[in-house]
């Protein structure tokens, strides 16, 4: 089992009165709400426990992408990727990835993905997302054409990084006469790529085609096991098994020194979480087009419900967030790796809403020092268990 | 006047099939619909060919029950369908009367082929991008605040559906499909086309822009932007009525189209279908 330290970088400083006055931490959240000086601190404060995280031993440090929101504050992962390359040794640094459906210059985020490769020594992971839905209200970009402009993005990214001769690319959606990028990334053919699936079948058997590492987004136990056993199916009409490291359980963990104590200080954070960092209409989850018929009517039959509609009980219970001391996180995440069916990397979201910083630190090293030892041999190939 | 019935039927063109209602007899009057309202032969209709009109009333691509024609991606498409549209009808030269989103496709037909055009009639339509008078943004309003913005006088909620009542998947995803299609034409530039008012003056059929008084998603600034520049335009408004016009006021704006067209007979431009 590989480890890795995932942050957000939430604003957490909402009003007292956010519930009743605002749809959303996003988009039209006004950013009078936002004290740049608080901020500055904050990115002070996250980027030392991404680094705290890679001293104490994670296999991966990770960021992502969000615009417009209190949610995540990372308009842009590469540039704080960048930050962690010169202050970082060992750990993997994960990008969670680029937002590549609303990107206007793909060829932009190849370079910048293999400039990270060759300032961290080729530690670079590279997630492609297509962007949420209201960030397509936020960058203007037509959600009808999500799924084909990521499509073509990451083809002409994938073919920027690979080939051994300069070319030209005629696309729908873009146009480059000459594609010759410098610098090439150090990891060969590329870097991995990592593709966050959310029960769609296209991006299942996109990822298994691929031998891409297929990573979940927060959902209950249930519908996660149905998306990694159609990942674990798609490779498997392709004729293969699947390496475990190529399925990614990503979920918020908060450990302390009792149950007691974790329970008491992550139920506010997760709260703030479900309920008031990814609260959102139904308007700004869906744009039009950015859901086929097909996915929207899967997802709609499948009985998923608005996040902010679990109780801190349900999420617990439903495998949304797994909270304790660590022999009860340990035990948990080995019932859930059961319960999914087996992954080869946790993704864990350790920095949870306004969780303090003591929090966040004590949290990862009893994870570093007492969860990760007992639940290494997990998801594992077997030919390198009997190694 | 017994309400006309109309016929149903889907033309067949190289991209898809196209659905139609058409009813009512006399000059043909080719009516681009809303956003909302496809696929339903609506009191507005039945009155307008009760007037003496043939009404003809397709669904635009991806709309009601036509097809997708995927391969229309933005509203340029969307005049060379309507022009396959008029040819499959066998029309040289009809009535057009477009509202909101069907007046933009009217205004961009108009200036591309004006000389296919008998009579041009713009309900509130979309097309132009006025500064000071944005357009709502449709595709983030909630039901709720959906009606409130296209009535001026929004009619009750539907009663909430009962806990644990099963969702009308069907209806959902028609609508979903629906407002795919308008995003795909409408999403960015937001319902506008920025060369469109700069070629309004190659617009010769007679005009009748037409605005409900009320209107909070597009303001009543931009038909009076269209009246401004087409050439010898009538403007009217409809008074105590919101965006939704035709389906708020439909006896008040199918007597006015009815009269404006009664008007301007296609006999008098010497062409009759």
């Amino acid at each position: 089992m590989k480890f890795s330290f995932f942050h957000l970088m939430p604003y957490p400083y909402l009003p007292d009165d956010f519930d009743e006055k605002y749809d959303s931490s996003a988009l039209t959240y006004p950013n009078a709400n936002f004290d740049p000086k608080l901020g500055s601190e904050l990115y002070g404060r996250y980027l030392d426990e991404l680094e705290y995280a890679d001293q104490l031993g994670f296999d991966g440090i990770a960021v992502n992408e969000h615009h417009q929101s209190a949610y995540g504050l990372m308009p842009s992962p590469n540039l704080m990727a960048a930050a962690l390359t010169r202050r970082t040794s060992s750990a993997r640094i994960m990008v969670l990835g680029n937002a590549i459906g609303i990107r206007g210059n793909p060829l932009r985020v190849a370079e910048e993905i293999a400039m990270l490769d060759l300032m961290s020594g080729g530690r670079v992971d590279s997630g492609f997302v297509r962007g949420i839905g209201w960030e397509y209200f936020g960058h203007s970009i037509n959600p009808v054409k999500s799924r084909e402009r990521f499509d073509e993005a990451h083809d002409l990214i994938i073919k920027a990084w690979t080939s051994p001769e300069m070319f030209s690319w005629y696309g729908k959606n873009y146009e480059y006469r000459y594609v010759n990028i410098w610098p090439r990334p150090v990891q060969q053919p590329h870097p991995p790529i990592y593709i966050p699936g959310a029960g769609s079948t296209e991006t299942m058997r996109f990822c298994a085609e691929r031998k891409y590492t297929y990573m979940s987004v927060y959902a209950p136990t249930s519908i996660v096991r149905r998306w990694f056993d159609g990942y674990r199916q798609a490779a498997a009409d392709l004729g293969y098994v699947p390496d475990p490291e190529k399925i990614a359980f990503s979920v918020p963990v908060y450990v302390a020194d009792t149950d007691e104590q974790a329970h008491r200080e992550a139920r506010p954070a997760l709260e703030w979480l479900y309920r008031k960092g990814l609260k959102q209409t139904a308007e700004m989850v869906t744009p039009p087009g950015y859901m086929s018929p097909g996915s929207l009517r899967g997802v709609l039959a499948s009985g998923m419900r608005v996040l902010g509609g679990f109780s801190y009980e349900d999420l617990l219970a439903n495998g949304q967030a797994v909270v304790g001391s660590a022999a009860a996180v340990a035990d948990r995440l080995a019932d859930l790796y059961e319960k999914l069916g087996g992954f080869g990397q946790l993704i864990g979201l350790f920095a949870i809403g306004p969780s303090t910083h003591q929090q966040v630190m004590r949290s990862a090293e009893l994870f570093a020092s007492d969860v990760m030892p007992a639940l290494r041999p997990l998801g594992v190939a077997a030919e390198r268990t009997t190694a | 006047m017994a309400d006309v019935v109309p016929t149903e039927e889907f033309l067949e063109l190289a991209g898809g099939r196209v659905h139609l209602l058409r009813g009512g007899t006399g000059e043909p009057v080719l009516f681009l619909h809303a956003a909302g309202g496809a696929g339903a032969w609506h009191p507005f209709h039945a009155l307008l060919a009760g007037a003496g009109f043939e009404v003809l009333a397709p669904d635009h691509p991806g709309f009601g029950k036509s097809d997708d024609f995927p391969d229309a991606e933005a509203i340029d498409d969307l005049v060379y369908h309507y022009l396959d549209v008029i040819d499959a009808l066998g029309l040289s030269r009809p009535h057009v009367v477009g509202a909101s989103f069907g007046g933009w496709i009217a205004a961009e037909l108009a200036v591309h082929s004006p000389h296919r055009i008998g009579s041009l009639t713009l309900l509130s339509a979309a097309g132009l991008r006025l500064p000071d008078h944005p357009v709502a943004d449709i595709f983030l309003l909630p039901p709720a605040k959906l009606a409130a913005t296209l009535f001026h006088d929004p009619p009750p909620p539907a009663p909430a559906p009962a806990p644990g009542a099963p969702l009308d998947l069907d209806a959902i995803i028609a609508a979903y499909r629906e407002a795919t299609s308008l995003a795909r034409f409408s999403w960015v530039p937001y319902f506008y086309d920025p060369k469109l008012e700069r070629r309004l003056h190659r617009i010769t059929a007679p005009t009748l822009v037409a605005a409900p008084s009320d209107d909070r998603l597009i303001p009543v600034a931009h038909a009076q932007r269209y009246a401004a520049l087409i050439s010898g335009a009538a403007y009217a408004e409809v008074a105590d009525c919101g965006h939704a016009m035709y389906f708020e006021r439909p006896t008040e704006f199918a007597s006015l189209v009815a009269s404006f067209l009664a008007s301007h007979p296609l006999a008098e431009s010497g062409v009759s279908r």
